[in-house]
């Protein structure tokens, strides 16, 4: 039985972010986006997160850090359901998205409907073999949207909001894989823009691209969280600096500290939180 | 204790001082550290020295001191191109950051209670052998008191500093209050005496200077022991910010 996310019937108001913030610092009380509760996952016996507890602020940049292994990818993967592509793994506890309430992790839930609304972003640019045009219009076929002016129109919304309409405009029918390396990271962030998602996923996603690409992907993240929750995985600690407003620190599966960046780099309140970003892991 | 081996429940001290898993960045922290250090010694020995040769009429000493002056204020410079480069080849964060902020602070305080000593130093060549009645007399033992408890501030601070220690840090800004009651209790005793003998007023206001002076070097030390506390994420303004 596949349950669509649609509004419930309960709880209705979002939580405030206070709960996970220093309170000194909770100038305004943020709406959750998404809120993880006691969640824990497994992928066979392997243990791969531990009760973590942890309120995305909406629209605003989350950025997770910690060192290889220590599950901030598997986390992030646990947003859009990508773990139900593998199989013997398993979800406790709770990924609950607002303002509907509903468990993306549950059991009832369309993990085809959660990617709808939670877009993802991979390290590698993955374009479809497909023209610059058929990359964005792909997931809005998807959806069922077949008017060709309509369609046009959400191209280029979705091109001009993954700032890359100017460099591809005159290039729509030619194939997505003649673009550079960072124009094709701006295309698939455009794919992942067409469907308007709500919930952005980023998996290190300038790790394959040069300082100029990279600082187009950071402007750009800037830009959308005007209008989208963004969570960010990131193994550059400066990059979790310049781009985001939260960081979450993971280490072996637990998630360690939360607080707003600008305390997490400059007075972390946990020494696991220190000694990583300061660079003192054995 | 959690799994991750820590308890999550305790902040924790923040030690910049403990050693990373690089040995090049190690090596940069602590030659800015030893280089506070060494600035910290001259300058202790400056305001011991000026302070003295105002006491003891003694202008080779002073002479010594305004010798040493440039010496300090390039201790300063290196310190902060020093930390600059480190910050921009490094990207520090969190206690190193703090560290290298530090540091560049406690070289400007320490650059300034250099210059204090130099202003006593320069009154120091300008006094003639003791006359019997002059101002600098009249409140030698205010003057030897707030020399002494003044390189005793800063001697704390420095080492404070070096050892990244809050209790000594601390210690120094409980004093601080002894040197300002010292200071008042020379400008009253001052006051009586140019009431009493006003031929001396030129250096009268030079000895009130060369007090405001020491009573400064206090303050410089107090806010080195600041830093330090700043260095381990104690900042004692940062609550009402």
């Amino acid at each position: 039985m596949n349950t669509t996310i649609s509004p419930a019937a309960t709880k209705p108001e979002a939580p405030a972010l206070a709960v996970v913030m220093d309170e000194r610092r909770a100038t305004r009380a943020t709406p959750a986006k998404a809120v993880a509760e006691k969640l824990d996952f497994w992928y066979g016996t392997n243990h791969a997160l531990k009760d973590i507890n942890l309120t995305i602020p909406e629209n605003q940049v989350t950025a997770l850090i910690g060192p290889s292994g220590c599950g901030k990818s598997t986390f992030l993967r646990c947003f859009n359901r990508m773990h139900d592509l593998q199989a013997d793994t398993r979800y406790a506890g709770s990924i609950t998205l607002h303002p509907e309430n509903v468990n993306l992790v549950g059991k009832g839930v369309d993990p085809i409907e959660v990617r709808m609304r939670i877009g993802m972003v991979f390290q590698k640019p993955n374009p479809f073999p497909k023209t610059v045009f058929e990359n964005v219009a792909y997931g809005l076929r998807l959806r069922g949207v077949g008017n060709r002016t309509e369609l046009a129109e959400r191209v280029e919304k979705a091109l001009r909001g993954a700032a890359i309409w100017d460099e591809v405009k005159d290039r729509l029918a030619d194939s997505a894989l003649a673009l550079s390396g960072g124009q094709m990271q701006r295309l698939c962030i455009a794919r992942a823009l067409a469907t308007e998602p709500e919930l952005l996923l980023f998996d290190e996603p300038t790790s394959a691209l040069d300082p100029i690409a990279t600082a187009k992907i950071e402007e750009l993240i800037t830009e959308l969280r005007q209008r989208i929750t963004i969570l960010i995985v990131t193994h550059n600690m400066q990059q979790a600096a310049r781009v985001s407003d939260y960081t979450a620190f993971m280490y072996l599966g637990e998630l360690v500290e939360v607080d707003a960046t600008s305390k997490i780099f400059t007075n972390p309140s946990k020494k696991a939180t220190e000694d990583y970003i300061t660079g003192r892991y054995g | 204790m959690s799994a991750v081996g820590y308890d999550l429940d305790l902040d924790h001290r923040s030690d910049p001082t403990e050693p990373h898993t690089s040995s090049n960045v190690d090596q940069t922290l602590t030659g800015l550290r030893l280089h506070a250090l060494e600035m910290g010694a001259l300058v202790i020995e400056q305001v011991s020295n000026a302070s003295r040769a105002l006491l003891e009429r003694n202008a080779t000493l002073a002479q010594s001191v305004l010798a040493r002056e440039a010496l300090v204020d390039e201790y300063d410079r290196q310190l902060d191109r020093d930390s600059l480069t480190y910050i921009a080849l490094q990207q520090p964060v969190a206690n190193d950051l703090r560290l290298s902020r530090a540091i560049v602070r406690i070289g400007r305080e320490l650059e300034r209670a250099g210059d204090e000593a130099k202003k006593i130093a320069r009154f120091a060549l300008t006094l003639e052998q003791a006359s019997g009645n002059d101002p600098v007399l009249a409140v030698a033992r205010h003057l030897r008191h707030m020399a002494e408890l003044s390189v005793s501030m800063l001697r704390g601070a420095v080492r404070a500093a070096d050892e990244v220690n809050p209790a000594l840090a601390e210690a120094v800004l409980t004093r601080d209050a002894e040197l300002d009651a010292e200071f008042a209790a020379a400008l009253r005793q001052i006051m009586s005496y140019v009431l009493q003998d006003h031929r001396f007023l030129r250096p009268t206001i030079d000895t009130i200077f060369a007090l405001k002076g020491l009573e400064r070097i206090g303050d410089h030390a107090t806010n080195v022991a600041e830093q330090v506390l700043y260095m381990i994420g104690r900042d004692r303004h940062a609550d009402a910010a």
